[in-house]
């Protein structure tokens, strides 16, 4: 993609010399997100760290691990985050460096990307609408699968059996040489959810069992990869995923919606490599099909984008692209095509090891349109460095922006073909201490404050609902993360904790009768906090993980709030099974330990206690 | 007696009338008069329900069903009928929850087997509710019903009575059940003890609510550019005079003073949205047609007969609660309240 640079994995994130790196050794690409991110916080999740999350979706990660809220329709159901008390449409999400919100809708539904079908997942909080262009505006999401050279032939089948009805099977197979590589996954996910829970619509309020979310998944991801000579590669990847949901209803509904959706992505990405610049040629395709019940809605993007990206001197490095997006929506109620082309520059200046500085420029212009013009600068100073320890201090200011979706303007009736874009501005302090000897920490803290204006809201005018730029959002918040390992004898064990205070407000409201001024917005919490303890012993492995989400309001005038909750998890492994060459890891899960009685949502039946066993055989 | 059942059986979520039969016997619980304030609740929420307010101290009471029954309402309240001593909570997400209305503790329910319930009339002992049906592919409704249980505290629905498509208000009378059918400018008389159509009435306009006075059963319709008031002879089941207005985009929102007049909600629409606030006064064969207030997001609209007083509620968009605005009879404001999510209706006791 775009702004994700790709370099050569042993390189790592530090400064590249081209020059000096023969292309034989490349062996993975990795994208180095953070290379003209300074000052913004990441947190990324490796395939090892996914491992847990295996049968499950980007949604449980994100709520379980990280400071994202998600907001949840049930078990299975759709899934959006929230960064930084954002909504769902203040996230891009990207799928090997595309952009796979639905143009629609313009959000993702995490339920629908399968942790099995990806290899890693990065976050990046804050305004990033340099960076990453339309709506990088609470943060951005990005997931890649990777591809390998020289490992030869491998394969494994791995299933999951749990409770309330979940059969996850799902297989691998990969080839490579030095210059060629193959990898195919295909999976199916299903689960019936028939869980038990408290029907608060009836008299006595009796247990009853939930009888309409049952959830069916299948997928194929192939990703291949051509070194063609020393100079040049290419590297494509496809992923179709088909999810048949029937939609959990409200508690006091008894509707039996059904949802269909269908997924084809595909990305080609053509590298060439110079003395001191590498060259990036990408195209893709994504489709999105979605029928509810009877009403169908498509919609078809085509990307097409270049980038060059070289290293001036030692200091500077420097990235110049473009990309050209062709939209076509055929919905139920209307057919609309969108055209955008958005030029984008980025600048790393390094003037010492321990100090860098970024500035990103980027202007997308959509049917003529343009949309607000979005710098940002960055800065990453490691400004104590004593023995094993150091401090380093992040800072950013940005922008970012939301081009209203193809149903803001066109859908029909309501349609608002005259929405502005919503803009943000964004600015973020962190401070992150490093520890590295026997015991290993890192800490950090982030404060941030961000507004956005000409927030998009939909309202009911006489018998349709139309969209308009009518609020104003201020947010602030301070986000702890900390990473504590080290070893105890035989034991190899790992923290993870993280707080989040945010505070989202509205600070302009839709009218004199609106009581939201001053008020937190709906479905944001102002307090999260999640910690993972993990220890392993030769073959054994085992975690217990707990997160906590704050009260919550309904609407933004917060009349009604929703209690807080704590879940706690707990998994365990063991992975010495051997039969010759063949592998047979087994683990165990327990989920919801406490059969904890929550909502994420107002009114929406989550499970309680579950568990889940999963066999896989590996070649 | 009976008039009152009528029109208790009428007392819709538009319609208030001053209960003018003051010896009741039983003791007066916490909410036992007053307006009750409908709330139907957001789409996909389910957060629908009753704010009590005294009238005479001021003092408003909100979620009254949660704090009564530790529970959620749990639907979109569509209708309240009041019914001697039950206060039947119509939700069109499939249910209707019956309290006491003096103390609105929860003393039954129909739970089963209905799509999307609108209004309920009693007659003897069994319940009539009006349902669209279940929505086809195109979201229509060429499945609806009135169902009928037996047995004034809920149960099981024991039968369904085709009708024509989405019928709305309900009205008992001796043995027959008067239905509106608004799709399809009907209204069906369904024999209570036969439970089926044995008399379909066929109108110029899309009938929304009934109205009893003076034993003479008042019909409002609503058309493009004008509302008809219709009469129906109650012994011989035929239509007798009506009354054409020109009162053009009118919602099915209408609350009546028991002096032949109404207050109608208007709303525009597609482009300008603008609502507004109606009386209609007819006198003889004229009407006079007066707009009281102007705005945007008109949802509910009550009359206290006590106090000639009107409530109008507005629904801020679904984004948070609503508001509720009273007015004198000559449209001037005297005050305004927040209430809860789409406030829709009044009922005044």
């Amino acid at each position: 993609m775009t702004l994700l640079l790709w370099v050569y994995s042993f390189v790592g994130f530090s400064p590249i010399s081209q020059d000096t790196i023969p292309l034989a050794e490349v062996e993975v690409y990795a994208p180095a997100l953070d290379r003209f991110a300074q000052g913004q916080k990441v947190i990324s999740w490796s395939k090892k760290d996914l491992q847990d999350f295996q049968g499950r979706s980007l949604g449980d990660i994100l709520q379980e691990q990280s400071p994202v809220f998600v907001r949840q329709y049930g078990a299975g159901m759709i899934a959006s985050p929230s960064f930084r008390g954002t909504s769902a449409g203040h996230t891009a999400v990207f799928w090997n460096g595309l952009p796979i919100n639905s143009p629609s809708l313009g959000q993702s539904d995490l339920s629908i990307l399968p942790v099995s079908a990806i290899d890693q997942v990065s976050l990046q909080f804050g305004n990033a609408g340099a960076l990453f262009g339309n709506e990088a505006i609470g943060g951005s999401v990005h997931l890649g699968t990777e591809s390998e050279f020289g490992k030869g032939f491998h394969a494994g089948i791995s299933q999951q059996i749990g409770s309330f009805g979940l059969f996850n099977s799902s297989a691998y197979a990969g080839f490579s040489t030095s210059n060629f590589s193959s990898k195919t996954k295909i999976y199916r996910e299903f689960a019936k959810n028939n869980f038990p829970y408290k029907d608060l619509g009836q008299f006595g309020t009796p247990e009853v069992k939930e009888d309409h979310a049952q959830f069916e998944q299948i997928g194929i991801v192939q990703d291949l990869a051509w070194n063609l000579n020393d100079n040049n590669q290419l590297k494509t990847a496809f992923w179709w995923n088909k999810t048949n949901r029937e939609v959990q209803p409200v508690i006091g509904s008894n509707t039996e919606d059904e949802q269909e959706d269908q997924a084809f992505r595909a990305v080609i990405d053509y590298f060439h490599f110079e003395e001191k610049s590498i060259w990036n040629l990408k195209t893709g395709f994504v489709r999105n099909e979605q029928l509810f019940n009877s009403s169908q809605n498509n919609s078809t993007q085509y990307f097409l984008a270049g980038d060059w990206d070289q290293e001036i001197s030692t200091k500077w490095t420097s990235k110049l692209g473009a990309r050209y997006t062709l939209t076509k929506g055929d919905l139920s109620t209307y057919q609309a095509e969108d055209n955008r082309i958005e030029l984008y520059q980025s600048t790393n200046f390094s003037p010492s090891e321990k100090l860098s500085f970024a500035l990103n420029l980027r202007q997308l212009v959509y049917d003529g349109t343009f949309a607000p013009f979005t710098p940002n600068l960055g800065m990453d100073w490691s400004f104590w460095n004593r023995n094993s320890q150091s401090l380093q201090l992040k800072t950013s200011l940005g922008k970012g922006f939301k081009v209203p979706t193809l149903n803001d303007r066109f859908w029909n009736p309501g349609g608002n073909p005259e929405l502005l874009p919503e803009e943000s501005l964004s600015g973020e302090i962190a401070l992150t201490w490093n520890k590295t000897g026997n015991l290993n920490w890192k800490q950090s803290l982030t404060y941030y404050k961000m507004s956005v204006d000409n927030w998009i809201i939909w309202l009911p005018k006489g018998s349709f609902w139309t969209p308009e730029n009518i609020k104003k959002v201020s947010n602030q918040g301070v986000e702890y993360q900390g990473n504590l390992d080290g070893k105890f004898g035989m034991w190899n064990w790992e923290l993870t904790t993280s707080y989040t205070f945010s505070k989202a407000i509205t600070s302009e409201a839709v009218d004199e009768n609106d009581q939201s001024v001053g008020k937190q917005l709906p479905y944001s919490p102002q307090h999260q906090a999640n910690a993972k303890i993990r220890v392993e012993i030769q073959d054994f492995s085992a975690f217990a993980s707990t997160f906590y989400v704050g009260e919550r309001s309904v609407t933004a005038d917060n009349p009604r709030l929703i209690p807080s909750y704590q879940l706690y998890n707990l998994g365990l492994g063991y992975s010495g099974l051997q039969l010759g060459e063949i592998r047979f890891p087994l683990s165990f899960q327990i989920n919801n330990i406490l059969d904890t009685d929550y909502q994420v949502l107002y009114l929406r039946a989550m499970p309680g206690r579950s568990f889940q066993f999963n066999l896989s055989i590996l070649l | 007696m009976n008039l009152k059942q009528f029109l208790w059986a009428s007392a819709l979520i538009s319609i208030s009338f001053a209960c003018s039969d003051s010896g009741d016997e039983k003791p007066l619980g916490k909410y036992e008069s007053g307006i009750l304030i409908m709330n139907e609740g957001n789409f996909g929420t389910n957060d629908g329900e009753v704010y009590h307010l005294n009238p005479n101290t001021q003092e408003l009471l909100p979620n009254i069903f949660e704090a009564e029954n530790a529970r959620p309402f749990a639907g979109l309240l569509e209708d309240m009928v009041l019914e001697a001593d039950r206060l039947y909570l119509v939700a069109n997400t499939g249910k209707v929850e019956i309290v006491n209305p003096g103390d609105f503790k929860s003393s039954g329910a129909v739970v089963a087997d209905l799509d999307q319930p609108r209004s309920l009339a009693v007659n003897g002992s069994k319940l009539f509710i009006s349902d669209y049906g279940p929505y086809d592919d195109n979201y229509g409704t060429p499945d609806s019903y009135i169902a009928v249980v037996n047995g004034l505290d809920g149960g099981v629905v024991s039968k369904k009575i085709e009708v024509s498509n989405k019928p709305e208000d309900l009205f008992a009378h001796g043995n027959y059940i008067i239905v509106a059918g608004s799709e399809e400018n009907k209204i069906e008389i369904i024999d209570a003890t036969q439970e089926a159509v044995v008399t379909t009435l066929d109108l110029e306009a899309s009938p929304r609510q009934f109205y009893a006075e003076d034993g003479v059963l008042w019909v409002y319709a609503v058309a493009a550019d004008e509302v008809i008031f219709y009469t129906v002879n109650l012994s011989s089941l035929t239509l007798g005079t009506s009354y054409t207005v020109p009162v053009a985009n009118a919602t099915s929102r209408i609350a009546f003073d028991g002096d032949d007049e109404m207050y109608v909600l208007t709303s525009s629409g597609w482009p300008d949205y603008n609502d507004a606030v109606v009386s209609i006064d007819i006198e003889g064969n004229a009407a006079t047609v007066t707009e009281l207030m102007t705005g945007s997001g008109f949802y509910g609209i009550g009359f206290d007969d006590e106090r000639d007083q009107i409530y109008v509620s507005n629904s801020n968009g679904f984004q948070g609660n609503g508001t509720v605005t009273v007015l004198s009879e000559s449209g001037s404001v005297i005050k305004t309240f927040e209430a809860g999510r789409g406030p829709s209706g009044f009922l005044v006791y």
